[in-house]
């Protein structure tokens, strides 16, 4: 495949991720929300924006390190001959925590770790570790055993049949699974603002507290664009990965 | 076979000096003089101690024998004594913080702290291992059915007086029902509405790569930025066209969450259907038309039955993501069980937090249990 073309699923994301950056604009929201029939106030300036872009990207940056490092790590140790009987345990683990919505892991922790980052960032881990988890343990179980065999066969100890024969097979359900463990990040540290985090939620809920709509949409679409963008970069990595 | 049981006792260990160190190590209860403040912790010394050592040593036991064979007999007796830790726990810890409120001013509050807390999830969680390891077929709606009942009867029996998550909940029962109802309507509204788009999704043969990207599009945008744009595109609308008031919509309200909630469980609702109908092999179809069946009648007597466990899975899917995301619709003006937990985050109050939480991830694991035996069942039913 030509690497223009293993691109556009990514260019098209990304593309949409800067339409909405393009909308978080003040100017471009301020146009759109006079175009609603309202009179645009207290609008947050660009400079503000990028900061509170860069405090989402620290802290979902942040969990999705954990995410990664803990389930891709988990998940390795999983698979191994050792760990069978624990697996049915790991399944239904994976089961309870996905019934805890991410709010509810935000509020649930806000008394004991207090307001901001850190409520957030359990949250974002709880939450994000079981696709990650699960991904990686279903590509690595996807990988025949003929191709084991044959690496054993020749020579290979186990950590590099491991490292040269199952984790590059199931490396593009791993990337996958990291994709949907980044997009959880970021909608999480976006809940976070509900606990006091500065993120790009934080002018979405304080929209909706004020009923101010123009913060509200540029938050909103800010947030999106973030989600979109980080996406399409992903998306861009797994198609230079399979290429 | 002795490989697996040095894996199981490396495994027991931590899992008791972890039930252990939650007992003994981390505050059990926690005594404040209402229930914003926060508390000073009471450890073990200072509730009913031979209880909460009788509980220790259950634990350890049943976690013993469940390292030790995987017979079940061993399972069912480890199961007896988990669940019998798991009781005792409770009342000595309700007994207890009946005892620290006795005697002090109305407005006092004892609840329970990080270690009680980490020891019945613990134990929970053992009682669950047990329960799958004696593979007795319906025993574990059972013992939950067994369990919930003793603890509510308890409850109405006033047991649980001295703990303030009973004393918030006896001041709120009203809101606390009526949240639940709402959330309830709100969650099934939102999978019903999905469920007819979907459809009609499905039904659109020739757009299936746009439906595709446009669903699956959905799923990066986060649900707050999702809620938060629908509001405001909402109440731009009812500014161009206000006579969509008259049809009770409003900028603020169950309106945008149904939508914002629905297009979430798009996904796996098209999705499901998609795979569904595709997974009847073409063989049983031409069978089925060669005997005369209609494509309507190929559809509903053979194609969905058989696509029936992967649609109940679907389904399943899109149920609990729906109970989960309707937490957030509170905060579009919705109401629910979300309501509750946002009043209790802005207030501190982490019993009235606890309150709309546990509702929450209680509707969401019964749900996943109930459709989960559903689709279990359906596989049976058509693959026998």
């Amino acid at each position: 495949m030509s690497p223009a073309r293993a691109l556009r699923p990514a260019l098209g994301v990304g593309s949409t991720g800067l339409v909405l950056a393009a909308v978080s604009h003040p100017d471009v929201a301020s146009w759109i929300v006079t175009m609603l029939g309202e009179a645009p106030r207290r609008g947050l300036g660009v400079a503000r924006l990028l900061e509170l872009t860069q405090h989402h990207l620290v802290l979902a940056g942040t969990g999705l390190a954990l995410i990664a490092f803990l389930g891709v790590g988990v998940g390795i140790l999983a698979t191994r001959d050792f760990a069978g009987p624990a697996r049915g345990a790991i399944d239904g683990f994976a089961a309870a925590a996905q019934a805890v919505p991410p709010v509810v892991v935000v509020a649930l922790a806000l008394p004991v770790l207090g307001f901001g980052g850190p409520p957030t960032l359990l949250a974002l881990v709880a939450y994000g570790i079981m696709p990650v988890l699960r991904g990686t343990i279903s590509g690595i179980e996807a990988v025949s055993s003929e191709a084991r065999d044959a690496a054993t066969a020749i020579g290979l100890t186990r950590g590099q049949v491991l490292r040269q024969v199952e984790l590059p097979l199931a490396g593009p359900a791993i990337l996958d699974a990291l994709r949907t463990g980044l997009i959880l990040a970021i909608a999480t540290a976006a809940v976070g603002a509900l606990a006091g985090a500065s993120t790009l939620g934080t002018p979405i809920v304080a929209g909706l507290q004020n009923q101010n709509i123009l913060p509200m949409l540029q938050g909103a679409t800010a947030t999106a664009a973030l989600a979109f963008l980080c996406d399409a970069a992903l998306l861009a990595a797994a198609a230079l990965f399979r290429r | 076979m002795f490989g697996r049981s040095i894996v199981s006792i490396a495994a027991a260990v931590p899992f008791a000096c972890l039930v252990l160190s939650a007992l003994y190590a981390l505050p059990l209860l926690h005594v404040a003089a209402n229930r914003i403040v926060v508390g000073s912790p009471v450890y073990a010394s200072g509730v009913l101690e031979i209880g909460i050592h009788l509980a220790a040593v259950l634990s350890v036991v049943a976690t013993g024998l469940l390292a030790w064979t995987q017979t079940r007999v061993a399972a069912l007796a480890a199961l007896t004594l988990a669940i019998a830790a798991f009781g005792l726990l409770v009342l000595v810890l309700a007994s207890g913080a009946s005892d620290l409120v006795a005697g002090r001013p109305p407005a006092t509050r004892a609840g329970l702290a990080t270690g009680a807390w980490l020891a019945l999830l613990l134990l929970a969680a053992g009682i669950g291992l047990a329960l799958r390891r004696t593979r007795v077929p319906g025993l574990g709606p059972a013992i939950f059915v067994l369990m919930f009942g003793s603890l509510v009867l308890a409850g109405r029996a006033g047991a649980f007086e001295g703990l303030s998550l009973a004393v918030e909940y006896r001041a709120r029962r009203e809101t606390v029902i009526e949240a639940t109802l709402q959330h309830l309507v709100l969650s099934g509204g939102a999978v019903a509405l999905a469920l007819l788009c979907a459809i009609a999704l499905s039904l659109w043969r020739r757009g299936q790569g746009i439906v595709e990207i446009l669903v699956g599009g959905v799923q990066v945008i986060p649900a707050i930025a999702l809620f938060g744009g629908l509001v405001a595109l909402t109440s731009g609308l009812l500014r161009a066209v206000p006579s969509l008031r008259e049809f009770g919509l409003s900028p603020l309200g169950p309106g945008p969450a149904l939508v914002g909630i629905g297009a979430y469980l798009l996904l796996p609702l098209w999705r499901g259907i998609a795979t569904a109908l595709r997974s009847t092999e073409p063989a049983i179809i031409d069978a089925a038309t060669a005997m005369g069946l209609t494509p309507a009648q190929v559809l509903a007597r053979v194609r969905l039955p058989l696509g029936a466990p992967i649609l109940i899975g679907a389904l399943r899917v899109a149920v609990v993501q729906s109970l989960g995301l309707a937490t957030l619709g509170a905060l579009v003006g919705a109401g629910g069980l979300g309501q509750i937990v946002f009043d209790g985050m802005a207030q501190f109050a982490p019993d009235l937090i606890l309150l709309g939480a546990i509702p929450i991830v209680a509707l969401s694991l019964a749900a996943e249990r109930a459709l989960g035996s559903a689709e279990v069942l359906a596989r049976r039913r058509w693959r026998a």
